[in-house]
């Protein structure tokens, strides 16, 4: 363990505003060679925009980045490589039509007589591999390889470049229990056995005291706090991300009157169920998974967007047969995706199109009743700013989001079901709660919701009942109390019951195995 | 109720609970950073103003060149006749216009007129004067829709699809008349050169088509339906718009579309020339669409603009030759506009 106090990294005064807003108020920081520095921070707490000026992406508005003594104004990315940053986007940046090999010297390719040399590229790439303990087979295609394995490659390309500076965002995302200790692993080790300063994001408090050496706290553009992961405990950093976060509601009790609203008998969308379900009128329904429990299929299924596999569907009785998302609005059931920029945003329209967009049926062009309705609507949804004319994509993620939903809000659509999936990603904490508002409000007034997400405290803030799935099948339908643990391992503990052996192990297990089987030498 | 991630803390969320949409939610981060703000910086703004100007600008720019250079092109007669020259190109463009505001683009309307055109001069001696149109109308439809269920149902890619529309319409055309065909009945040919209240039936008829186009962009919400296409298509499709529908429709009317123009040429030329009718019409009409400001990859657009750019068009080509340029040189010409054209989106985009 070399763990040198050099401050390699350090950064003053750094400033970002974008047209008018400041996202980055004068932040401090340093990054030590050796060191595991954790970042967290609500959504839009300016975790992006900093690790984007450290990587060259951003330009700051004021403020400097002194690498290794070199004090800079602004990086490029080109010019951050070179001084040795390199960073691993959470959006994983691999191909996979190519190998393993070919994936970590995109870009860079070693060449002799102009020619890819790619015995040389696999013989480096092993090596960098073998340096994170991971045995993969550098010419094995990139498609066959898992999660975990790919995140392992994307660490290996950034290291290709020797960097002393490693920032990763959010690495475990989505990687399962077992792949996650197997990356944290890899990163002590390039931390404490190869110097490299590591600038670690993640949501995750119990990561944070699994891995970090010291945590930075970052709020509103600004850090909080800066402290040794050793001397601090969770509930402090909580309180320091999210001070007034109180108040994003409670699920309420459910009128003992409530009435059946949508019935799902022995319903399978193509890859979950089958499900038996009795939404009521007034209920939150929360679905609960993890990443491959079917979530997203059976709601899309629901609202037409995938096929039906079997089973049937009655609204208030009536059995429905939903062609698509269209005949489904039109049976009352409206859908909110999930990634709202790439399912549900029109980014270059102005904002009343987007809100309006399902009401543009008619024939005449009644502009000063949209005005109105718009006027309405912003005001409902406490959108911000309330300007019709302003393009979708310009708003924030809250306010993005409360256009995206505020669609099926608005009079005379006569929407009686909404389903969403992922409603608040990428929703600053103030949104979020405005937006669980509406959703009660939807429910009180008779209306009923389903809500899929990944957040146990979402679901248990606005859930009267909890489908919990995992890998396609319904685990249990919860109607009590329930402990955000209990739900959390409610829907692990069926997923990696079922995941078998041919996933959830360490990147090294499994890579021996896999490619052993896949590999044709 | 305390804060949710207090609320966690005993044994705060595993890490597992994250999920494929949580991987993505760097962009939403990335957004809300950003700040709502109207518009963009001093230079963004202007470069906006200069490209939304370059069209009319250009526009007046060539008439005045041309003006100078010769006092022909000036005159009303002149311009009545640019209005027959781009009357075919006019009609094609404004349904192609809204089509490639939904992301889609026809090749074949070329092909397509030529097709047409020689469908009614096959037919005219067994179906007279009105049902060969008639059937050379329908065959356009249909042509259209048939393009618009292979790119909208099986999802094939337009470009592909339309060239090989492109192909076969061109290869029918010269199989069914490997010759000329003219001499079509009089009350026909007259559309052709016929006048009514001074001006050419041509020319009014290719302002109803632009009238007509550009109400319903602005009245029936296919308008509104065809660029919400181009800008998110799966966005779209889960609002409920009829993604599928939309574009049948929309590349059913460019097929009727370039089954008019068809007969608007055969008309005024008096003949139906399977070989070289219509050919390079496509080229013409994707300049005009993209000169009037529509992106290629569609989301918005103004048929005004479109028919301003028709116009160009038609300005350029005219005054070339009443300048005596050989056609060889117009025909560059039609290139360089093109893709400065092009190259004027990318500004714009920008």
């Amino acid at each position: 363990m070399t763990s040198s106090s050099a401050d390699f990294v350090e950064i003053r005064q750094l400033r970002k505003s974008f047209g008018g807003a400041d996202v980055l108020k004068g932040v401090d920081l340093v990054f030590r060679l050796g060191e595991i520095h954790a970042f967290i921070g609500a959504n839009g707490a300016g975790k992006s925009t900093l690790l984007g000026c450290l990587s060259g992406a951003v330009e700051p508005s004021s403020g400097t980045i002194a690498i290794d003594g070199e004090v800079f104004d602004t990086l490029s990315p080109r010019l951050a490589l070179e001084k040795g940053i390199g960073i691993i986007y959470q959006h994983f940046q691999v191909v996979e039509g190519l190998t393993v090999a070919d994936n970590i010297f995109l870009g860079s390719e070693l060449r002799r007589m102009g020619i890819v040399d790619t015995r040389q590229q696999n013989e480096r790439a092993a090596a960098l591999l073998a340096r994170l303990g991971a045995v993969l087979a550098p010419d094995m295609p990139l498609e066959r390889l898992s999660v975990g394995e790919r995140q392992i490659v994307e660490i290996a390309r950034a290291l290709r470049i020797g960097p002393k500076v490693l920032i990763l965002d959010e690495p475990t995302a989505a990687l399962s229990d077992r792949e996650m200790s197997a990356l944290h692993d890899v990163v002590r080790t390039l931390a404490h056995a190869e110097n490299i300063a590591i600038v670690y994001v993640t949501h995750l408090i119990d990561e944070i005291k699994a891995i970090a050496d010291c945590v930075t706290v970052l709020r509103d553009g600004a850090v909080v706090w800066t402290r040794p992961a050793a001397r601090i405990d969770s509930r402090q950093i909580a309180e320091a991300i999210a001070p007034n976060s109180k108040g994003l509601g409670q699920a309420t009790a459910l009128r003992s009157d409530a009435r059946s609203l949508l019935q799902l008998h022995n319903y399978a969308s193509p890859y979950t169920g089958p499900i038996d379900l009795d939404i009521r009128a007034g209920e939150i329904v929360g679905v609960y998974g993890l990443m491959g429990s079917g979530r997203t299929d059976l709601l899309e299924s629901l609202v037409g967007a995938r096929p039906r596999r079997s089973g049937e569907m009655l609204l208030e009785g009536r059995l429905l047969s939903i062609s698509d998302p269209g005949a489904a609005m039109r049976a009352g059931i409206a859908f909110v995706a999930s990634d709202r920029n790439e399912q549900s945003l029109f980014g270059s329209l102005p904002a009343i199109e987007n809100l309006l967009m399902p009401h543009l049926g008619g024939f005449a062009r009644k502009r000063a009743v949209h005005a109105a309705l718009f006027e309405r609507a912003a005001h409902d949804l406490s959108l911000h700013p309330a300007n019709p004319a302003l393009e979708a994509r310009r708003f924030s993620g809250g306010n993005a989001q409360k256009l995206v939903m505020g669609r099926w809000l608005l009079p005379g659509l006569k929407v009686r079901l909404l389903v969403l999936d992922e409603p608040t990603q990428g929703v600053d904490i103030g949104a979020r709660a405005e937006i669980y508002k509406l959703l009660h409000d939807f429910a009180q007034a008779g209306g009923a919701v389903v809500i899929a997400s990944s957040d146990p405290t979402e679901i248990r803030a606005l859930a009267n009942r909890i489908l919990v799935l995992g890998q396609g099948r319904p685990v249990e339908l919860i109607e009590r109390e329930i402990s955000e643990d209990e739900l959390v391992h409610l829907a692990h503990n069926s997923f990696a019951a079922k995941r078998g052996t041919s996933h959830g192990k360490p990147f090294g297990e499994l890579s021996t195995e896999s490619s052993h089987a896949a590999h044709v030498d | 109720m305390a804060s949710p991630l207090a609320n966690s803390l005993p044994n705060p969320p595993m890490q597992h609970t994250s999920t494929e949409a949580e991987s993505r939610s760097a962009r939403g981060d990335a957004d809300a950073n950003r700040t709502p703000v109207a518009g963009g910086a001093g230079t963004k703004r202007l470069i906006d103003h200069l490209s939304a100007g370059a069209l009319p600008i250009g526009t007046l720019l060539i008439a005045a060149f041309f003006a100078i250079k010769t006092p022909v092109f000036l005159t009303l007669d002149n311009w009545i006749s640019i209005s027959v020259q781009v009357a075919s190109l006019m009609t094609i463009s404004i349904p192609f216009a809204v089509l490639l505001m939904a992301g889609k683009v026809d090749l074949s309307v070329g092909s397509l007129l030529g097709f047409s055109g020689v469908v009614a001069g096959l037919t005219f001696p067994s179906l007279g004067p009105l049902g060969a149109p008639a059937l050379a109308l329908g065959v356009g439809l249909l042509v259209g829709m048939f393009n618009g269920f292979l790119v909208s149902w099986l999802s094939m890619s337009p470009i592909i699809v339309t060239l090989g529309s492109l192909t076969l319409l061109r290869g029918m055309a010269q199989w069914f008349a490997p010759a000329p065909l003219f001499e079509f009945p009089e009350s026909f040919v007259y559309m052709g050169f016929g006048r009514l209240l001074g001006l050419p039936i041509l020319t009014w008829i290719t302002l109803g088509v632009l009238i007509l186009g550009v109400l319903a962009v602005r009245y029936l919400p296919i308008g509104r339906h065809a660029i919400a296409i181009g800008v998110n298509e799966r966005a779209a499709y889960l609002v409920g718009i009829r993604v599928k529908l939309t574009g049948l429709i929309l590349y059913g009317a460019v097929g009727l579309a370039s089954a008019l123009a068809g007969l608007m040429s055969i008309a005024r030329i008096n003949s139906a020339p399977s070989g070289s009718l219509g050919v390079g019409v496509e080229l013409g009409v994707l300049t005009a669409v993209l000169l009037g400001g529509i992106p290629f990859t569609g989301g918005k657009g103004s048929l005004l603009r479109v028919a301003l750019g028709v116009w160009l068009l038609g300005m350029l080509s005219n005054g070339l030759i009443l300048m005596n340029v050989p056609t060889e040189a117009g025909l560059m010409m039609t290139g360089v506009v093109l893709v400065l054209a092009a190259a004027l989106n990318v500004l714009r985009t920008r």
